[in-house]
């Protein structure tokens, strides 16, 4: 009994050791983070949804080159927007950028964003940030198109819609059920677009649509990729950002090509913003000014094959990109509207239609 | 949800003739748990070490159990000061939401068996009978320990799934086969039973090396077969423990969220995917509450019918001076067969995922998902990506810091709590273990969002300070959802501690604390370790937690994974994740075998 004891309690004292050391290591990172925050040239926390791929190391470098001291916070872009409305009293972070219209939006409703007129605001289409009160300001831009492997399927339809309408389809497209993730409520809000009134009231051919869409479509299996499943010929059809084109066709052989869209297609654009209640308020600014200037979009978009907004740096896009971009038109979607009203849909689906 | 999901314990077999044993034997040893003593809250209120825990625990509760989660509740039922229901409506005309809630007790309910009888079978083996190469098996049986979540499910779906290499060899002999096989219902259950037999592995082990030998000796002096002696001494003196392990595998079943996602298919999908994506659009927040509040529910019958069948049982008392049980001989030559070949085919089926996981880590994500390897697939792009990325070491760093913290102060914390609970059990201990239990009714995401909401001002009740953006938060969120695991562990523990040994104590001379300090303490040191492990891991690679709660400049490992497995341009991310879950399994092997391998070792060169 006394051995088993004295070993129990060498164990006990091994543990209180190893918590006193962390504490310690603990103790001593926490003073740093104090300096800095008290410190003259504080560092600027900028919030992203767009650090994956190395861009947020390029980011990081980039700036601090240009004089800023900056540390991203990368999260997903639902919990990122999350994040910054729970953090509204008491901001944490500085800048925020990579959201989409529709979550910038949703921290415009929710006061989390200050506007500001950029440097290059006359070089930014007005209709692809915030028009109305310039809350928020664009800066990539991405489509969300339905794609298939052109050297495998032969058969592609006519219009994106015939997918879910016409039976020749059934089962052989993808559908994302993940839909608490920004691209899957961009194809819902892009489907349901044409039913949707000013006020936000989806009519029943809407629904119907969406239930259709869902019914007929191979739900997306988590953690296999959309073009293992074409390599697999699980699905033909499925739907993808633009931004990842390229790369898959290089890694998978693939020859991919769009799916027309009559209706047009979602875009996704990438905004940036200063949080409200920033204590660094003009910092923020002139960050702001430096990234979505036309240099550096452009230097942007030759490193990760991006689509810039600005025109300017558009000049010094892949053109691959461009032309994969120009080649689809933009629906006509209010986001403002889907914005108020996404949380319900996507309730109704999740409650209703998904298989 | 909060519940203990995928790696949870160990112990076994190279410890049963050691110490490790001890808190078991006494939980064996304990008389079924008393009902409420009459006059425990006034000795309670009148002992100064009663009434400091007292105010420490309430104090506890109502900063960070019951105000974050009561203001969370209350924005999302009433907002704007208006009672708001019609969370009942949606939910209630919804026939998937119904289903999946039926899936999921559905789930619950039959892991409750089939991990029961898998778990028996190899704690048998490897603490029971004398098998050939016992401590292989038992190191096989262990990898549960450091392998589970989404790389686990994802891991069988590569082996087994519609494409999966297991499933293209059975194709070639078998044209006819329906690729699907390995989906549904049954393939959940299947993964799922053996991902969690981990806390079989850890209490119930160390129950059955507390059984006492000479009782077994008399019972087969006295004719009893193998059978009987299982039967009517083995398993009823291992009941309490089976109880404890079985609320928590009720509770991983109900808490399910990758495997159904990955392997359940269309028909048989849980409510846990669906609490998460509610539980992130502020619209949808007041449904996915009220469906974690229905799963707690359930948690609350259950936990409530155990407490009653653990009171009516009449247990089987062993001895107050144990003799460590040896392994017992087979008495016939088929039966050593039989089970032989049942434990190694079950060795292999739980050893299998683990290599190949380390082996997917060298090959081209690609080939992994298109499920054909070829030699020419090889590579270790992975593991240079991961280990020479700008900060590949910072959020291990970050994790190992955070997870050590707290489950060293949940442990250390909750143990004057377990012991006032169990010693003065009143109404008062009662309800403040109701308020210790909050977290495992809500999902871990609501709790972390409760606590932002919560102290983003400055609060009275922690002195003035804000909270939200520090990195206490991340810390005390983390101890939070540990509690209820931890306390009921070390409640069982506390139970087990014979009451002479303290009275005894106390006759000597020894105050309160030192008691606690010298004989208490020292006699449930084992299961504080292995607590204190199981929190590590398990907090180790949080994400549900950490993205609402995380400092900027401490990145934790869960943001940190999540990251570089995501993207536009990333096919490769499946690869980096076994890249991670590699180097998880290794810091988490190395936990395991600083609680238990020493010792092991230790054993043997007594031996």
């Amino acid at each position: 009994m006394r051995a088993w004891g004295r070993r129990g309690l060498r164990t006990s004292v091994a543990l209180l050791l190893a918590g006193t050391v962390l504490t310690g290591c603990a103790g001593g990172g926490e003073p740093a983070a104090d300096g800095d925050a008290a410190g003259g040239d504080q560092k600027l926390v900028v919030y992203t949804n767009s650090n994956s791929d190395g861009r947020g190391e390029w980011v990081t470098a980039q700036a601090a080159e240009a004089g800023f001291d900056i540390e991203i916070v990368g999260l997903g872009g639902a919990d990122l927007t999350n994040r910054i409305i729970a953090e509204v009293n008491n901001p944490v972070g500085d800048v925020v950028f990579g959201l989409n219209t529709m979550f910038f939006e949703q921290l415009k409703a929710e006061q989390a964003i200050t506007a500001y007129q950029p440097s290059w605001s006359d070089e930014v289409p007005q209709e692809a940030g915030d028009p109305v009160d310039g809350a928020y300001w664009p800066l990539v831009d991405q489509a969300i198109v339905t794609v298939y492997d052109s050297a495998t399927t032969t058969d592609a339809p006519a219009d994106v819609s015939e997918l879910w309408t016409n039976p020749e389809y059934a089962g052989r497209y993808e559908v994302n059920t993940a839909l608490g993730q920004a691209t899957p409520q961009l194809v819902v809000a892009g489907i349901l677009a044409p039913y949707t009134d000013a006020e936000g009231q989806v009519s029943d051919e809407g629904w119907a649509a969406v239930e259709a869409y869902y019914a007929n479509g191979s739900p997306a299996v988590e953690g296999t990729d959309l073009y293992a499943r074409f390599e697999r010929g699980e699905v033909a059809y499925g739907v993808t950002p633009t931004g990842g084109i390229i790369a898959r066709d290089e890694e998978y052989g693939t020859e991919t090509a769009i799916v027309p869209s009559a209706q047009g297609v979602p875009f996704v654009t990438e905004q940036i913003g200063v949080i409200a209640g920033t204590d660094q308020q003009q910092r923020a600014q002139e960050f702001i000014d430096w990234f979505g200037s036309a240099e550096v979009q452009g230097e942007f978009a030759q490193e990760f094959n991006s689509m810039p907004v600005n025109e300017v740096a558009a000049e010094q896009a892949n053109p691959e990109v461009v032309e994969l971009v120009g080649s689809v038109q933009r629906a006509d979607i209010d986001y403002a509207v889907v914005r108020e009203h996404i949380g319900e849909w996507v309730e109704r689906i999740e409650l209703e239609y998904l298989p | 949800m909060s519940a203990p999901h995928g790696p949870v314990a160990a112990g076994g077999a190279p410890l049963q003739a050691d110490g490790a044993a001890l808190p078991a034997a006494a939980v064996v040893d304990a008389p079924p748990p008393p009902a409420r003593r009459r006059g425990a809250t006034r000795r309670m209120l009148r002992s100064p070490l009663g009434v400091v825990v007292l105010v420490g625990v309430l104090w506890f509760s109502a900063a960070f159990l019951v105000m974050p989660n009561a203001t969370l509740l209350l924005a999302t039922f009433v907002p704007d000061g208006r009672l708001s229901l019609s969370a009942f409506e949606r939910l209630l005309s919804s026939e998937r939401a119904l289903r999946s809630l039926g899936n999921s007790v559905l789930l619950a309910a039959t892991l409750a068996v089939t991990v029961n009888v898998v778990g028996v079978f190899i704690v048998l083996v490897t603490g029971w009978f004398r098998m050939r190469a016992r401590r292989v098996l038992w190191l096989g049986y262990a990898t549960t320990f450091v392998y589970g979540g989404i790389v686990l499910a994802a891991g069988y779906s590569f082996i087994y799934g519609r494409y999966g290499f297991v499933t293209n060899a059975l194709a070639q002999w078998w044209p006819d086969l329906d690729r699907d096989w390995f989906s549904g219902f049954a393939a959940v259950v299947a993964v799922m039973t053996f991902a969690t037999t981990t806390n079989h592995m850890l209490f119930l082990s160390a129950a059955l090396a507390g059984i006492d030998h000479q009782a077994i000796e008399a019972a087969r002096l006295m004719g009893a077969s193998t059978a009987t002696i299982l039967r009517r001494i083995v398993i009823p003196a291992l009941r309490p423990m089976l109880f404890a392990v079985t609320v928590l595998t009720f509770l991983t079943g109900l808490g399910a969220l990758t495997a159904p996602l990955v392997l359940g298919g269309e028909d048989f999908q849980t409510v846990a995917p669906m609490i998460l994506t509610f539980a992130r659009s502020s619209s949808s927040r007041d449904v996915a509450a009220l469906l974690a509040i229905l799963l707690g529910l359930a948690t609350i019958v259950l936990l409530a019918l155990m407490n009653r069948v653990e009171r009516g049982g009449t247990y089987f008392a062993v001895a107050k001076v144990a003799v460590p049980i040896t392994p017992q001989p087979f008495q016939t030559r088929w039966g050593s067969v039989v089970v032989h070949v049942l434990a190694w085919a079950l060795w292999a089926v739980y050893v299998f995922p683990v290599l190949c996981a380390v082996a997917f880590s060298f090959v081209d994500a690609r080939a992994i998902m298109s499920g054909s390897i070829t030699a020419a697939d090889l590579t270790t792009d992975h593991w240079v990506g991961v280990l020479t990325s700008a900060d590949a070491l910072g959020p291990f760093v970050v994790s190992v810091v955070y997870s050590g913290l707290a489950s060293a102060a949940v442990v250390l914390g909750l143990l004057l709590v377990a012991r006032a609970l169990t010693r003065w059990r009143g109404w008062l201990s009662s309800l403040l273990e109701y308020v210790l239990h909050i977290p495992w009714i809500l999902p871990t995401i609501l709790i972390a969002l409760g606590l932002v909401m919560t102290f983003d001002r400055p609060r009275l009740l922690v002195g003035g300070q804000v909270l939200t953006g520090t990195v206490v938060l991340l810390g005390i969120a983390y101890v939070i959802v540990k509690i209820p695991f931890t306390l009921r562990l070390l409640k069982a523990a506390f139970a087990a501690v014979p009451d002479e040994l303290e009275d005894a104590a106390r006759i000597l001379g020894a105050g309160q604390l030192t008691t606690i300090r010298r004989v208490v303490v020292p006699v449930i040191a084992p299961t504080m370790a292995a607590v204190a492990a199981l929190n590590f891991t398990s907090l180790l690679d949080d994400y549900d937690a950490a993205v609402f709660l995380y400092h900027p400049l401490f990145e934790p490992l869960g943001i940190a994974i999540k990251r570089s497995t995501e993207g536009e341009a990333n096919v490769q991310s499946m690869g980096i994740t076994f890249v991670y879950t590699v180097l998880l399994m290794v810091v988490q092997g190395l936990v395991l075998w600083l609680v238990y391998g020493r010792r092991g070792a230790g054993a043997r060169r007594r031996g």
